[in-house]
């Protein structure tokens, strides 16, 4: 139930950048690789995880992003009750998949902190303390991407030009949110 | 520091990635038959050649897969990338 508590102390607004966390959301990694996992994953959650590297899918509660060849994310588009860690997503992905051996279901809710990063200045802030090349990366809608930001590894999704998702682990989040800050009031 | 293309994410920064030491070293079918000296030689002898080398590497702080790749030791060229199973292309 972790997932209900907040991992950052408060929401910072910069010029061209706000930062906030957006919690309780789903989060769930998928693994497989056999074509039934595919189809199963397909009709379980009513769209086709992407096959193309460095790429998202989205659909109307979810989304998946392409993490490795045989690994991917799934989360909720919009935040969850909060009286419950039983998603009904996980528990039919679970019967689909993880009962008939054709892949992984893992509930990655409270191990995953979820901060949405708006603003022009986004991608000055990731050049700030990233080793990743954002030039493709911030022209292209929904593209993914995993690597560090502050030596802190990162998954960030970009949901639009300068609304972007950031995904940290919750015991890397308080550091990360302060170099952010530290970052962002130089930029 | 140098970029290294991995063969499933694309083109990364080297600090994205681990070494993996030498590639292509076969392990023996019958472990228990050799002697300690081969065994040693198996374990822990390495070529650590100045020059051309086969390296395993793993994407560590990306897709987290493991992949060959040809590097110049002198240089840290990479003259090319494979997978693993692969044939090395050198």
């Amino acid at each position: 139930m972790l997932n209900y508590n907040r991992a950052l102390s408060d929401e910072k607004s910069y010029q061209d950048l706000q930062i906030k966390e957006v919690q309780p959301t789903i989060k769930l990694i998928i693994r497989g690789k056999k074509r039934e996992f595919f189809a199963a994953v397909g009709k379980s959650l009513n769209m086709l995880l992407p096959t193309k590297p460095n790429t998202s899918s989205q659909g109307e509660d979810l989304t998946a992003l392409w993490l490795s060849p045989d690994e991917w994310m799934v989360y909720s588009n919009k935040t969850v009750r909060n009286d419950t860690n039983e998603y009904e997503i996980e528990k039919l992905l679970y019967k689909n998949i993880s009962k008939l051996n054709l892949g992984a279901i893992t509930d990655v809710s409270d191990q995953f902190i979820l901060i949405n990063l708006k603003g022009d200045k986004v991608y000055n802030l990731f050049e700030s303390g990233c080793p990743f090349n954002f030039n493709e990366f911030r022209k292209k809608r929904g593209s993914v991407t995993q690597t560090t930001l502050a030596k802190i590894d990162v998954i960030i999704h970009n949901q639009n030009e300068s609304d972007v998702n950031l995904f940290v682990r919750r015991s890397f989040a308080q550091h990360l949110f302060s170099w952010i800050n530290d970052s962002a009031s130089r930029l | 520091m140098f970029l290294i293309n991995c063969p499933f994410c694309g083109e990364r920064e080297q600090s994205e990635f681990k070494a993996g030491g030498e590639a292509h070293i076969v392990r023996p079918k019958q472990p228990t038959e050799l002697s300690d000296d081969e065994w040693a030689e198996y374990l822990f002898m390495r070529k650590n050649i100045k020059g051309v080398q086969l390296e395993r590497w793993n994407h560590i702080h990306g897709c987290r897969k493991w992949f060959n790749i040809v590097r110049d030791t002198t240089n840290d060229e990479i003259k090319a990338v494979y997978k693993m199973g692969e044939k090395p292309p050198i």
